[in-house]
């Protein structure tokens, strides 16, 4: 803390020198971030049985980001907040507070210099990318020093090495990268780039870790049995070609044998097979490619991804989004309205094969359409997920844009989330969206959707929550105010659907109401909400993403 | 000049790699599990603890019992599995033959805060290294408990029972052999009941199973739920005892119930320092 303290005495230093020393200016800036969730219990709903609905009503958290620069020195500080948190565990409170972040950049001509928490990644983040993600409260900065020297105009080296955050401590395995990137260009005659580069990450694995793992080795049968290692390498060579209106980026990653938790592992004891969490010790391989054409009025994008085995952590016990030392590019789209959002293929680290192609076509300034498909499978070719969505969006005079489409969707709900024997889900959702500018500063927006659902025959009922209507209305008052009224309604129920105490499905309704009010660079949120539950497995753990009912109150400003 | 940089970068590289990729790998003793635990109580050694949070509707929960039982079955006596029934997952079928969550078990998993995820359990309360909290994932139970029973007992265990068939009542007398000066604030002693073989619906992988055995399901705490106060002193060579009494309820099966035992840390720390487990009807 006495370290905190010396940080913070020397940024208000620094401030405090800025503004007395004007000559010498430096820069401040900053942002704040905060959210605070009053709960409403709503058994009918699911929105209770945790902390906050049981007994503490409130929770919430906040980041106050600082940034100054000043004699070729850039300094950065992030004070952290959760206090009674739901965001670190849906089900769970999470109270602390502290220096979320701080960090010391310099350049001296070519070499130059980071301590501190570090944000960086390597080619498409595939060996290697420390991030964050407020609303997952994924956080996986690097702690430790980066340095880098430029070998020429167009070539950087860059190595690091540190320990991953983990909330305000740091997990205790190394990490040390390696990366040299280059620009290469054609003769003043030629159109084509080329962007290559080449990583390398290894991880040495704590002690303590490797302890804990030993022990859990020693009582498996000898058949699964395997010596682990402290040391593991990913390795990643990557290239971007660009030539007039291609854009071509290829990536190949190849990690050597490494420990990683298996969630549907099979041990056999006593001639009995039981199935879950098993340390497994492979090597594993990525290959990523990603071309993208943009002719006169086209955009085209076309994907291809093949996974084996590429769980990267900080240590084997890690699971779901934790102690992730690499990111692995999603192949699905990300989609925004609200049912068209409802299913969502999360990535897979040990198995597979997907496919992504997206079609932008603009014939005029009014008109535009966009075709976007997503397959894909594991690598034992079982279906995992397709997506064919579908939009057109027409402008009219500036006066009114009117967006709509189809989305289908199957998606392997066993799989993703390990409900077993429920058929895959199979959804239709038509779509629009209607923007109507009433005068320069007051719009009108009219949003819905219908998501249809398949049969789970076996049940005897549609599938999961079954058929859902969604209808939003917004409204711009001026630059600053926005309302927006919304609800989801559980038209048709389905085989998960509340019931009532006769056993009945229910029909349920979910609101929600909204206030924003925009100042400057200023937001304010307030929220009236009721947003259905779900479960959500990954990987054989399930986490409840628990109905919410209450209010929410959101402020974001920077300066 | 390019060449220049490819030495650079080569050397780098061959830093970043650990002048070569040898190493002097862990140890492994296969076939581990020692469970001779159980015989007098002078020779009572380690016993640990693993209080497991599950649910009817969980369907991943049935593996974690059959890996349970197999921990057991390497441990024995040095093993003490409890099951909780509490949270969300914890809902019962409204067939459900037998109750098998109560509040004293939610109270509990409040005490020990909620987990990220089912199943999931707590060894000896313990807040493991890297771990985010005291709740761990099913394949690193293994690791932890074996960890665990490395340590020597600073406190030993003796539980004699002695139950009353026609009242349903059972008198628990608990001595705490205190072998190492213990000079923590807080420390407490908490007895459990559990019930096994309850037949009550359960999800599984293939569907809901009408006729799920469950076992080591917690019944209720004899004592406090957080453990009753050892505001005696804890030096080393001191006996402690605690006289108990709890009815059991008229649907539990008496040959089925143990006491469960463990003293513990109070406050910040949880820690368990040592378990023991007989059966009610000795």
């Amino acid at each position: 803390m006495k370290f905190y303290a010396y940080i913070i005495f020397v940024l208000g230093l620094l401030t405090t020198a800025t503004l007395v020393g004007q000559e010498n200016a430096g820069r401040l800036s900053g942002s704040l971030e905060t959210n605070a969730n009053f709960f409403i219990r709503d058994s009918l709903i699911g929105a209770a049985n945790t902390p906050q609905y049981d007994r503490q009503k409130f929770g919430g958290e906040g980041w106050l980001n600082l940034n100054y620069s000043n004699w070729g020195f850039d300094f950065g500080l992030r004070y952290d907040f959760f206090n009674n948190s739901n965001l670190l565990n849906p089900t769970g409170s999470y109270t602390d507070q502290g220096i979320g972040m701080w960090y010391i950049k310099k350049r001296v001509k070519k070499f130059g210099f980071e301590a501190g928490y570090i944000y960086d990644q390597i080619g498409s983040g595939i060996i290697f990318r420390a991030f964050e993600q407020r609303p997952l409260l994924i956080d996986n900065a690097l702690y430790g020093l980066k340095v880098d020297y430029e070998l020429s105009e167009n070539w950087n080296i860059k190595g690091f090495t540190g320990r991953q955050k983990q909330q305000f401590d740091t997990y205790e395995s190394v990490i040390r990268g390696l990366n040299i990137e280059g620009f290469v260009q054609g003769d003043s005659l030629s159109n084509w780039t080329l962007a290559p580069g080449f990583g390398v990450v290894a991880r040495t694995l704590d002690d303590a870790s490797m302890n804990s793992l030993v022990a859990t080795l020693n009582l498996y049968p000898e058949e699964d049995l395997f010596v682990p290692k402290y040391n593991a390498y990913a390795f990643s060579l990557y290239n971007t070609l660009s030539a007039g209106i291609f854009s071509w980026y290829v990536e190949g990653a190849y990690k050597t044998e490494d420990q990683m938790n298996d969630p549907f592992g099979v041990i056999v004891r006593d001639g009995q097979e039981i199935i879950g969490d098993k340390f497994i010790f492979e090597p594993g391989s990525v290959l990523y490619s990603s071309l993208s054409i943009a002719p006169p009025k086209w955009g085209i994008t076309l994907e291809a991804k093949r996974t084996e085995n590429f769980s990267w952590r900080t240590r084997p016990q890690t699971q779901l989004n934790r102690g992730l030392i690499n990111f692995l590019p999603p192949m699905a789209r990300i989609n925004t309205y609200r049912l068209n959002a409802r299913y969502n293929a999360a990535t897979q680290e040990l198995a597979e094969m997907a496919f992504q192609a997206d079609v932008r076509y603009a014939p005029s300034r009014k008109l535009s359409f966009n075709v976007n498909y997503s397959h894909i499978d594991d690598l034992d070719q079982v279906k995992l997920y397709r997506e064919l969505y579908t939009e057109v969006q027409y402008k009219h005079k500036r006066l009114w844009t009117f967006t709509g489409g189809v989305q289908v969707q199957n998606y392997n709900q066993e799989r993703f989330e390990f409900k077993p024997q429920v058929p895959i889900v199979e959804t239709f959702i038509p779509y629009f969206d209607f923007l109507y500018k009433l005068d320069r500063s007051h719009n009108i927006r009219f949003e819905g959707q219908y998501m249809a659902t398949g049969d789970d025959v076996k049940a005897g009922a549609k599938q999961d929550y079954g058929d859902w209507v969604f209808g939003l209305v917004e409204v711009s008052l001026g630059r600053n105010w926005t309302l927006v009224a919304s609800d989801m309604f559980n038209i048709d129920p389905g085989k998960n659907s509340p019931e009532d105490e006769g056993g009945e499905k229910q029909s349920l309704h979910y609101p929600r109401f909204d206030v924003y009010y925009t100042t400057g660079p200023s937001r304010f949120a307030l929220s009236y909400v009721k947003q259905v539950e779900g479960v959500v497995c990954t990987g054989g753990i399930c986490r409840l993403e628990p109905a919410f009912s209450g209010v929410k109150f959101s402020a974001n400003t920077s300066f | 000049m390019t060449k220049k940089y490819l030495t650079f970068g080569f050397l780098a590289l061959f830093i970043l790699l650990g002048l070569g990729c040898e190493e002097v790998p862990p140890v492994l003793n296969p076939g581990g599990g020692d469970n001779g635990g159980g015989g007098p109580i002078s020779q009572q050694r380690r016993q640990v603890i693993l209080e497991e949070f599950t649910g009817v509707r969980c369907v991943n929960c049935p593996a974690a019992s059959e890996a349970i039982e197999a921990l057991l079955g390497i441990h024995g006596e040095r093993l003490v599995a409890v099951s909780i029934h509490a949270g969300f997952f914890a809902v019962p079928y409204p067939d459900a033959t037998a109750e098998l969550e109560n509040s004293t078990g939610t109270s509990i998993l409040n005490f020990l805060g909620e987990p990220l995820g089912y199943p999931t359990a707590v060894v000896n309360r313990r807040k493991f290294d890297g771990e985010e909290g005291r709740y761990t994932a099913q394949s690193t139970w293994p690791g932890y408990i074996a960890q665990e029973l490395e340590q020597d007992p600073e406190i030993r265990i003796d539980l004699n029972s002695n139950y009353n068939d026609a009242t349903g009542s059972v008198d628990i007398d608990a001595d705490l052999y205190v072998d190492e000066n213990i000079d923590y604030e807080d420390v407490r002693l908490t007895v459990y009941i559990t019930e096994s073989n309850i037949v009550s619906p359960q999800s599984t992988p293939d569907s809901v199973v009408v006729d799920y055995v469950h076992k080591h399901v917690f019944r209720t705490a004899v004592t406090s739920f957080d453990g009753d106060a050892l505001n005696e002193n804890l030096s080393a060579g001191s006996v402690i005892n605690r006289s108990l009494s709890v009815t059991l309820d008229p649907s539990w099966v008496a040959e089925e119930c143990t006491v469960v035992a463990f003293v513990h840390r109070g406050g910040g720390s949880l820690d368990v320092i040592q378990a023991h487990e007989i059966p009610v009807t000795e």
